[in-house]
């Protein structure tokens, strides 16, 4: 799609402008229901767009992505523009620089639409969770569309932007791609600069691609990768010396030997899921693509691990606000005049502030949601005193023994293949009393990050009601640019079958 | 997990929570724990715990003045904007 619409600017069968003014036509007539942008930038990406349509007028040269709208999930830092997380804590907040990444897309001249909305802090996997309201499914208005970077999923998925970015730490990218069937990337940790990422879990978040294609997921990545000064966490994938990428590997599709881990296709994994994936599966080996059965025996430990390394790592991370800069004063209760002073509202209530250390408990108490507050309190908990070892430690000891497992199974095969989620989308307020069953969506992608692993998911069809299905392929760390390659060759044999 | 145990962690994190919200926080976390305790029955005894996902060691740039940042014709101070007028 990317490349189509690069075509049609060079070749001025459309200019940037007239690009830009139409998918705002498709915003105006989608997003009141759909609800994924929580901002719009208009005004600037009309001037943006100026500026591409001047050049081409000139006859330059223009970059694969100039002209090309976009859209950003709300945790991402964009100069000048307001940047929420989807959190009443930051609901005021402008951002005082632009994140690596919006650098490197602001170089290559694609025009931002907006930024979209997402569970709180990017915690959830509905997008239930903003602050600030419930963005629904484009292919079924009554369902979520899957979190938590769920507006940035609806806003490709409805046509509102060409690609989006979001963040994923355990399933954030793969699960609303899934859920809202498109192609979503999770790079290898460290390949995608987290400068400008506003932190959940540091040792799980990376910035992906939201995309039509693997083609479109590829060119963004190519762009946004690599080694950046200011994360000292990032690695440059091209240098192979650091990592297992290998392009060859890529090369002839029947060379390349697929595993199915056999503890992703269990009891709870959704029938037509299933039977859809079975049914690539059978593709790819009537093409004599060699896929076998293989065995990652810690699996189940997988979600049990991530919800206690990322709630400690969330604790620690959400410190630091403290409500009083960005957060508006009508949040907290007992106050009716929006310029009335912190204090004096605060104040009202029945136990009155004191000191600064009574208005971090109102504040933080009051603008965080309750997930984030649960998570933060689950976090503070693992990481106490006498608890510290039982849960911490032992976490971490469990991450070393599912990387050690992934990287044996990388010995055997290249890739693995395994559902990306448990079940179709969701209705809306199904899961939302019962945050372990919440949980439970994000089973087959946490893994992915816990062990710093490039997983995709890939749309390969619906359910009889019409649902989006997503097949997850995992990659060895640092294998990004041969599993988007495998990935696109995946999609066209799925794609010629439909 | 009972009402002192959640004051606890509640004073630790700065949050204020009502009482209705404690009992529903003390139940979730119930809940949650029951699910990581999973994580004991697994064996653990040879294993090193984890820093971060990756085996990757710090990275280290080399330590070489960046002039952007650093004039060093000013006598080698460190140049930022004036704050006041």
């Amino acid at each position: 799609m990317i490349q189509e619409l690069h075509d049609k600017l060079i070749n001025q069968e459309i200019t940037a402008t007239q690009l830009v003014e139409d998918y705002f036509k498709v915003i105006k007539e989608k997003d009141s229901k759909i609800q994924a942008f929580l901002t719009l930038t208009k005004t600037q990406a009309l001037e943006e767009a100026k500026k591409v349509d001047e050049k081409i007028n000139r006859g330059e040269k223009i970059g694969i992505l100039e002209g090309i709208p976009y859209a950003i999930k709300d945790n991402i830092l964009v100069k000048g523009v307001k940047t929420t997380a989807g959190s009443k804590i930051l609901e005021n907040y402008v951002a005082s620089y632009d994140a690596t990444v919006i650098k490197k897309l602001k170089d290559e001249g694609a025009i931002l639409l907006g930024k979209t909305n997402q569970d709180e802090f990017a915690m959830g996997s509905s997008t239930e969770n903003s602050g600030f309201f419930v963005t629904k499914n484009p292919w079924d208005l009554t369902r979520v569309p899957g979190g938590s970077s769920g507006g940035s999923a609806a806003a490709v998925s409805a046509q509102m932007c060409a690609f989006a970015l979001g963040s994923d730490t355990g399933g954030s990218i793969r699960q609303p791609a899934a859920f809202c069937g498109i192609v979503g990337l999770k790079p290898s940790y460290g390949a995608v600069s987290r400068y400008g990422l506003i932190s959940m879990a540091s040792s799980l978040d990376i910035i992906g691609p939201l995309a039509n294609s693997v083609e479109d997921a590829e060119i963004v990545f190519r762009i946004i990768s690599g080694k950046d000064e200011m994360d000292s966490t990032s690695i440059d994938l091209s240098n192979s010396q650091n990592t297992e990428y290998s392009p060859a590997r890529a090369g002839k599709i029947q060379n390349t030997k697929f595993g199915l881990p056999q503890e992703y296709f269990v009891k709870g994994l959704d029938k037509e899921i299933r039977d859809k994936i079975e049914a690539v599966i059978q593709k790819l080996q009537n093409q004599k693509i060699q896929i076998t059965k293989k065995s990652l025996p810690s699996t189940p430990y997988a979600l049990p691990c991530y919800y206690i390394i990322m709630p400690a790592e969330v604790s620690s991370n959400l410190a630091r606000y403290d409500g009083i800069r960005y957060s508006p004063i009508t949040n907290y209760p007992a106050c009716a005049k929006p310029a009335c002073r912190q204090g004096r509202a605060l104040a009202g209530r029945q136990s009155p502030i004191t000191n600064l250390y009574d208005l971090y408990f109102k504040t933080r108490g009051y603008g965080f949601g309750q997930e984030v507050r649960r998570r933060i309190i689950l976090g503070t908990y693992v990481l106490s005193k006498g608890y510290y070892d039982a849960y911490y430690k032992k976490a971490q000891k469990v991450r070393r023994l599912i990387i050690e497992e992934f990287n044996k199974i990388f010995k055997d095969v290249n890739f693995l293949i395994t559902p990306t989620t448990p079940t179709p989308a969701f209705k809306i307020g199904e899961k939302s009393t019962d945050p372990l069953s919440m949980y439970l969506s994000d089973v087959f992608t946490v893994a992915a990050n816990i062990s710093g692993l490039p997983a995709i998911n890939l749309p390969i069809g619906f359910t009889k009601n019409n649902l989006p299905i997503g097949l997850q392929i995992i990659g060895p760390y640092g294998s990004d640019c041969s599993l988007l390659q495998i990935a696109k060759t995946i999609e066209n044999i799925v794609k010629a079958s439909l | 997990m009972d009402f002192t145990e959640i004051n606890h962690l509640l004073e630790l994190a700065r949050l204020e929570l009502s009482n209705e919200e404690k009992e529903k926080i003390a139940h979730d976390l119930a809940k949650i724990l029951e699910y990581v305790n999973q994580l004991q029955e697994v064996k653990t005894d040879n294993l090193e715990p984890m820093a971060g996902g990756t085996f990757s060691k710090n990275i280290l740039r080399d330590d070489e003045i960046n002039s952007q940042k650093l004039n060093l014709e000013k006598e080698g101070y460190f140049e930022v904007p004036p704050i006041f007028d």
